[in-house]
């Protein structure tokens, strides 16, 4: 390399600017032949792939029931990852019947051992994709490794841990998840842990409860909008309990859960949360009112629509204008409320499901046509002057209602 | 004199070099980081976060301004976005063609009387409507004040969700693209306030029906270099500024924003040139005052596919209205260089947004004539000159070959092998002489911003509709 050096250290200082020039030089090179060298690979890897691919699905059937012996694509790492790849895609997607079919595969031929070993003893990326790969297994001999993950120093490994967790789908993947929440170390981002939950306490959201008990603070508001999404009838008077929690999330939640239950006790509870000094929480209550069958709380939603929040008004309006059959008296109703404001809502969500004709029409046939529609009129006309103001004044007195 | 033309001479290399060294510097960051972001999405399930009950509600903001020609089958296709929860609002900004006509005929649209109030005070509304056949569709009619954030501060007024979404009504986004954005949220709701997407080049792609069917690079030399451009400011600049959480732009054309956020900052600033990139520094000022701890992120692979300019009117005149964009934009906040309050925002990118960005066509058009100064005096070092010009040339190409590469290594947008070739080929031939073509528009963009005219210029675009852009 003498010959090509020593002509540039005689340039002195432009000799830096010459180096520069060929250091740059060699990359571009060396970029442009990486590109075309890094596509060529790929194209052959997808082409072996593909035809790898196919082979296997032809001998699927004989592959999971073992009738192909397991030495013939066990140690084969393209075969191997590809079985792999098919048989958790297969499990997620399987029936129940089916499901011990695939687990006995995955266990049979040391996919699952292999991959507890790796989420135990690798570490980075291969360590992750074990845990991502054991929580899809659904195997309950995972559970044990991915707990040991969630103590990992790096975040992204506990983050791939509590998805295992949650892709496991069973009750005692929570158990893990749970008790390292409650030590309050897990750092991993809500909505990761809040999927994980629910997955995993589909089946047993009771669960939860013991937790929620002994928790505080965040994760006591966690667990609760957890409980609200999976809370059935079947946890029965403890929604009472956390209907009257001081913390308003787990208030919102047991609204929430109220919403799927339809006990004795499920509209008097609904009736104390729309009461509720925090807005969220009546307008939790009065979405789930909107989701049970009871005519009783057609009382609680007119009351509903004249509350101080928009928001709630406007939910309130939703619920009222599903109750087609009788429509037309809670549009008397809410006419009787003098609430501009309510009227207004709930015109609005009959123009936007579209019932408003049909609520005209019924109006006019009715045995007191002039007074109801006039009524009607006055009041949505004084209501329109008084919301059809521009500017800011308008927006302000609306926003203070 | 001689002594000026030496100096400037010299100042001049050390600028360029140092320009291209801090470019070389994010690319090696953007590498670092989207390798790190492409191993994290192959262990993403986007269909579980399709199901979760916990994904929050999106409000899709769509500004559109006589956008007759493609409004419905834009329309159309954020509708048929991959999100469970979303409410398109599609603000008709005055337009003075059919777009509010050409939407009633195909959302069968009806006036409702909904309360709306005017938190961001806008330009009047003339109406709101929505669909009778699709009930996540809102139209809000308003009056024209002249510019598109007046037309989003209406929309944002009207929305209902916690984020909100801006995105162009001539843009179209993949049907995942809401999906994989919002995963820059739920890393961590709490402290990423915004995400911006990346936005490629749809010029040369099969469309049909406001859906984009295949990816091709476009015929025309201006278009690729536009491209090569887009996939160097995305895929390194934003990608690299992003991991120190300096971002100093989410694109117009496709960004999330906490939606009570950019209300708290008065929404987007009317009468803004560049109002994206205004609202970016204002949160970042904003957070930063509150000493909110916070991010503002970006991910490159929920892609807008949006239409570059063809010709070089509309080319010219898009690029002057960056420029002023930008200065626009820098200067109300220059209070915030160097304050330590302002942190690496105040001593990094804003500096290097002043120095790199705004000053760079000027610095150019010196260097060009300080050059040919010294030439006619005899007093330039031919060898010298040669060779600064030849590093230039190659550290340059070396830089958006990087971005090709990482292309490549991430996204592979384009398949085939002869679009990659002519990237690559387009890349030797970028810096002459469309490089001092974009100088002199980013100099009559300067130009024009002292002058105080700061008018919107129509760019002519060929559409995405009805059937294709091919």
């Amino acid at each position: 390399m003498e010959f090509v050096f020593s002509p540039i250290e005689k340039l002195g200082p432009a000799g830096l600017v010459v180096k520069a020039i060929l250091g740059s030089l060699l990359g571009i090179f060396l970029l442009i032949g990486f590109i075309i060298l890094r596509r060529w690979y790929r194209a052959r890897y997808f082409r072996r792939r593909n035809e790898r691919t196919l082979a296997v699905r032809t001998q699927w059937d004989d592959i999971v029931s073992g009738k192909i012996p397991l030495l013939d694509w066990r140690l084969d790492p393209l075969d191997c990852e590809i079985v792999e790849s098919i048989l958790l895609d297969s499990v997620e997607t399987a029936a129940p019947e089916q499901l011990p079919g695939l687990l006995d595969c995955l266990r049979t031929s040391g996919l699952v051992d292999l991959r507890i070993c790796e989420a135990r003893m690798e570490r980075g990326w291969k360590q992750r994709t074990a845990l991502l790969a054991l929580g899809r297994t659904r195997a309950a001999e995972a559970i044990p490794a991915l707990a040991e993950a969630l103590e990992a120093s790096s975040r992204e490994t506990r983050i791939a841990a509590v998805r295992g967790l949650g892709r496991t789908a069973r009750t005692e993947g929570a158990i893990p998840i749970l008790d390292a929440m409650m030590t309050g170390r897990l750092g991993v981002p809500d909505h990761t842990l809040k999927n994980a939950l629910v997955n995993c306490c589909r089946g047993y959201p009771g669960i939860l409860l013991n937790y929620l008990e002994q928790s505080r603070g965040p994760v006591r508001e966690l667990l609760a909008r957890v409980l609200g999404e999976l809370a059935s009838a079947d946890l029965g008077e403890e929604l009472l309990v956390l209907s009257a929690d001081p913390l308003p999330e787990v208030r919102a939640s047991a609204a929430r859960a109220l919403g799927s239950t339809n006990t004795s006790y499920t509209l008097p509870a609904l009736h104390t949360l729309t009461n509720d000094p925090e807005w969220f929480v009546r307008l939790r209550a009065v979405v789930a009112l909107g989701q049970i069958e009871n005519l009783g709380k057609i009382r609680i939603l007119l009351r509903s629509l004249c509350d101080t929040n928009r928001y709630v008004r406007q939910r309130a309006a939703w619920a009222l204008a599903q109750m087609e059959p009788h429509l037309e008296q809670i549009l008397e109703d809410v006419v009787a409320t003098n609430d501009n404001y309510a009227l207004q809502t709930f015109i609005s969500e009959l123009e936007r499901s579209g019932a408003i004709e049909k609520v005209a029409s019924a109006l006019e046939v009715g045995s007191n046509p002039q007074s109801a529609e006039a009524a009607l009129l006055d009041v949505v006309e004084a209501a329109r002057r008084r919301v059809g103001m521009t500017g800011k004044a308008a927006a302000a007195a609306a926003g203070t209602r | 004199m001689l002594r000026f033309l030496e100096l400037s001479n010299d100042t001049l290399f050390v600028y360029y070099l140092l320009s291209n060294l801090i470019y070389f510097g994010l690319l090696i960051t953007a590498i670092f980081k989207n390798v790190i972001h492409r191993r994290r999405l192959a262990s993403l399930r986007l269909e579980l976060f399709k199901a979760s009950p916990f994904t929050p509600p999106i409000t899709l903001i769509v500004p559109a301004h006589n956008e007759e020609r493609s409004i419905v089958d834009s329309v159309k296709a954020l509708l048929s976005l991959d999100y469970p929860s979303l409410e398109v609002i599609v603000v008709n900004d005055g337009s003075r063609d059919s777009t509010l006509e050409k939407l009633q005929q195909a959302y069968h649209l009806q006036t409702v009387r909904l309360l709306y109030i005017a938190d961001i005070a806008t330009a009047p509304l003339r109406g709101i409507y929505h669909s009778l056949v699709e009930p996540r569709l809102l139209i809000l009619d308003k009056e024209s004040a002249g510019c598109k954030a007046d037309a989003i501060n209406a929309g944002l007024n009207a929305a209902t969700s916690p984020y909100v979404c801006v995105v162009d009504a001539d843009s179209i986004l993949e049907r995942e693209s809401l999906l994989r954005i919002m995963q820059g949220v739920f890393s961590d709701p709490s402290q990423v306030v915004a995400v911006g997407g990346i936005v490629r080049v749809l010029n040369g792609s099969r469309v049909v029906q406001g859906e984009l069917q295949e990816v091709r690079l476009p015929k025309s030399a201006m278009e690729v270099m536009q491209v090569i451009e887009y996939l160097r400011a995305f895929l390194v600049g934003r990608e690299a500024w992003a991991g120190f959480n300096m971002l100093p732009i989410i694109s117009g054309a496709f960004g999330v924003f906490q939606r009570d956020l950019v209300k708290q900052v008065g929404g987007f600033r009317t009468h803004a040139v560049g109002e994206d990139l205004d609202l970016v520094i204002r949160l970042h000022r904003h957070l930063q005052d509150q000493k909110r701890p916070y991010h503002i992120n970006f991910i490159a692979d929920p892609t807008c596919w949006t239409e570059v300019p063809t010709d070089l009117t509309s080319l010219a005149r898009q690029r002057a209205r960056w420029h002023k964009g930008l200065i626009d934009a820098l200067w109300p906040n220059r209070d915030m260089l160097f304050r330590a309050r302002y942190g690496r925002v105040g001593w990094a990118v804003l500096p290097y947004m002043w120095i790199f960005e705004f000053f760079a066509p000027v610095i150019e058009v010196v260097g060009y004539f300080t050059i040919g100064a010294a030439f006619v005096l005899g007093v330039l070092s031919r060898s010298f000159f040669l060779q600064f010009l030849l590093f230039g040339y190659a550290f340059a190409t070396l830089i958006s070959i990087g971005s090709v590469l990482l292309e490549e290594m991430t996204y592979r947008r384009y398949n085939r092998w002869r679009d990659v070739a002519r990237l690559l080929i387009y890349c030797l031939f970028e810096h002459f002489p469309y490089r001092q073509l974009t100088m002199v528009w980013r100099l009559q963009g300067i130009w024009q911003y002292l002058r105080g005219d700061l008018q919107w210029r129509e760019l002519k675009r060929v559409g995405i509709s009805p059937s294709s852009a091919d």
